[in-house]
């Protein structure tokens, strides 16, 4: 079962520009992926969107694991910054869950 | 003219370009008919339609003094005023003339077997020759028309269809059954697409009604009885429970409009603190301003229910089939709205198809792009409400991630809630008005005659006879009008003469035909001293349900008399080579 949290999506957008609106579902994401992560961006974003916070953070190592190459993003039809919204989760989990300072 | 005249007729069989000579041997035909009674002339066209072949036939009926065609055909639905015209063109009386369908009877029917498909031809076009050569000539009947217009109802559509007629110059009275006009959208806020308050368009349109010296408004009041026929309707109204008012009208609109849905105690959660319908969702965005509060309470999270009271297949009780086609529309211009009073709400959609179609589509958008959350459930697998501790939550099942179920805390379930038809038994009883399955009452024909209804003269238009948006009503309500303007206007009607009449010698009165109408056109009258059945002809549709009922064979219907019947069957009873 997976809990919605309203201050979820607020907070990851709170300084990053997370966008995932456009996504169309269609998995594009996943099958060019060279590394073969394990969990869809489009499932990841769906989490963020519906607030899913536990389900994100269960995926952090797959956040992390990204290499940020762009593939997925220079083949989405939906033009969805895929690797700028990974950054923008890396940087709410950086916050809110190491409680990493920034310097 | 009786049978015993010596007729000249012509007949024209139609190959239809192949539609009919592909499977009926046209050559056949003419050569089985030929021989018939006063028949004086016999052709085949290609295309019985085309100027050329209308031209030709002008010509013969006129150079050989044709009294009386039979064309056989395609169907008289296509084409039956076509050749009545061009029987007029020729000088011929166009109800002298035949129309015998041997296309859609006959080659399309038939296509496992030519003989069979000729035999048949031949024995229709038979049928059609005797018919036409009892005709007489018959002329339409002409109806002066009162150039006054009812309109029932004072919402959107009935003041908006008040407004066309009396810019046509047509008096208008609008009888409105509330304390005040508006009807529904006078309660409502912003509306789609412009974000015009649905107050601000009734104050407007009932100020303009206001201003109108050829518009009566009478709030307060209702129908109580309705007679007459198209042209000449007199109604009587009740107005304030008291006064009553006789009208002289000669064509009504009925605009009666909707009511919303009201979900049943426990759908979707209806019952709980925190779950309203949309049109209560709707007056609190209007009451708010600056920030979005539900008793006081700052709102984070919205749920919104999709096609409550719509698209029912499971409901065993009165269930609603039909779309209400403007809910999702509104639900996600209420999400747009929700946005702006309070950006950082979280707002989920829970639907079954998506459709804010048309140019509402970039609404959906904006939602999406506002952040807006769409979730698409089953009607098998509807989302759960429940109230646990105070808090309010929603289960539902998420295709997009592959089906995991999702716990919604939110702090409103909002129903969007349909249309349903506004139950009015009364007028509906006044007006002898059918209503479909559904319960809205029925056009004719959901393309070609939108706004008519089974009564000459009644229309309908807006949400009275099904779901719409606010434009789709105003649209019908002036397709009503001009239906209104154009019969009124030219000062008469032109009925079709194909009516019951009674031979005064032969009737004895006995009722049995007045029981037997169903449009109400037959009465007792007194002619010159006996008690006989009068016919009206502007109510009597020529069906002939009276004739048969008849003990003394004293009513015949024009065009189809008891002896033109009879030379039919006989013509159609003979072996056809």
């Amino acid at each position: 079962m997976l809990k919605t949290d309203a201050q979820f999506v607020k907070c990851v957008k709170a300084d990053t520009e997370f966008n995932a609106f456009a996504c169309i579902n269609c998995g594009s994401c996943t099958a060019l992926c060279p590394l073969g992560i394990d969990l869809h961006p489009r499932t990841l974003f769906r989490y963020v969107l519906i607030g899913a916070r536990d389900k994100v953070l269960q995926n952090t190592g797959n956040i992390y694991s990204c290499l940020l190459c762009k593939m997925c993003e220079d083949n989405c039809p939906a033009d969805v910054p895929i690797a700028e919204n990974i950054r923008s989760l890396r940087s709410y989990i950086n916050r809110d869950v190491f409680r990493l300072s920034r310097g | 003219m009786t049978d015993m005249t010596e007729r000249k007729l012509g007949v024209y069989i139609c190959h239809c370009g192949g539609n009919i000579s592909d499977y009926v041997n046209v050559e056949k035909v003419v050569d089985a008919v030929k021989g018939e009674p006063d028949v004086v002339t016999v052709k085949t066209n290609i295309f019985t339609c085309s100027d050329a072949a209308q031209q030709d036939m002008i010509s013969e009926i006129q150079e050989k003094k044709l009294d009386g065609i039979v064309i056989a055909s395609c169907s008289p639905k296509l084409h039956l005023n076509t050749f009545r015209a061009m029987a007029e063109r020729a000088g011929l009386n166009p109800y002298q003339y035949t129309q015998v369908n041997i296309r859609e009877q006959c080659s399309w029917a038939h296509t496992h077997s030519k003989d069979a498909a000729t035999d048949k031809a031949i024995k229709l076009v038979r049928a059609g020759i005797a018919r036409t050569g009892l005709s007489i000539p018959l002329s339409r009947l002409r109806v002066d028309t009162t150039p006054a217009a009812l309109v029932i109802g004072a919402g959107v559509a009935g003041l908006r269809a008040a407004l066309a007629l009396s810019d046509m110059g047509i008096s208008v009275h609008i009888v409105e059954l509330a304390e005040q006009p508006g009807g529904m959208v006078g309660k409502w806020g912003e509306m789609f697409p412009n974000g015009k308050k649905g107050s601000e368009i009734i104050d407007s349109l009932v100020k303009k009604v206001r201003q109108r010296e050829n518009i009566n408004l009478f709030a307060n009041a209702k129908i109580i009885e309705k007679s007459g026929n198209v042209g000449k309707f007199s109604v009587k109204l009740l107005v304030n429970g008291t006064d009553t008012i006789s009208l002289i009208v000669g064509g009504i609109i009925v605009a009666t409009g909707f009511d919303p849905y009201a979900p049943l105690s426990g759908e979707f959660g209806f019952g709980l603190y925190g779950v309203i319908t949309l049109p209560e969702y709707e007056e609190l965005l209007a009451q708010s301003a600056g920030s979005l509060k539900y008793n006081g309470r700052d709102i984070d999270t919205v749920t919104y229910m999709y096609c409550v009271g719509s698209r029912e297949h499971f409901k065993e009780d009165n269930p609603h089939a039909y779309c209400s086609r403007y809910c999702c529309t509104a639900g996600v211009h209420a999400a747009l709205r929700t946005a702006e009073l309070r950006p950082e709400a979280h707002q989920f959609h829970l639907f079954r198809d998506m459709r804010t179609y048309g140019k509402y589509e970039v609404l959906y958008d904006e939602a999406l792009e506002k952040g807006s959350v769409f979730l698409r459930y089953e009607e098998s697998e509807p989302p759960e409400v429940t109230l646990e501790d105070g808090s309010l939550k929603v289960r539902v099942k998420d295709r997009l991630t592959g089906g995991e179920e999702i716990e919604i805390a939110t702090d409103l379930v909002v129903l969007v809630t349909g249309m349903v038809p506004r139950a009015n038994p009364e007028l509906v009883n006044v007006l002898k008005l059918p209503v479909g399955k559904d319960g809205f009452f029925n056009e004719i024909h959901p393309k070609l005659k939108p706004v008519e209804t089974v009564i000459d003269g009644l229309f309908i238009s807006g949400a009275a006879q099904g779901p719409k948006t606010l434009a789709e009503s105003v649209a019908s309500s002036m397709a009503a009008s001009s239906k209104v303007g154009a019969l009124l206007l030219k000062g008469y009607i032109d009925l079709e003469p194909l009516v019951a009449k009674v031979d005064p010698d032969l009737c004895v009165w006995c009722g049995a035909c007045e029981q037997a109408c169903p449009y109400g056109a037959v009465q007792r009258i007194n002619c010159d001293g006996k008690e006989i059945a009068g016919i009206n002809p502007v109510l009597c549709k020529g069906e002939g349900a009276c004739v048969p009922v008849c003990p003394k064979q004293a009513i015949d219907v024009e065009g189809y008399t008891n002896k033109q019947i009879e030379s039919m069957i006989e013509a159609l009873a003979r072996e056809a080579a």
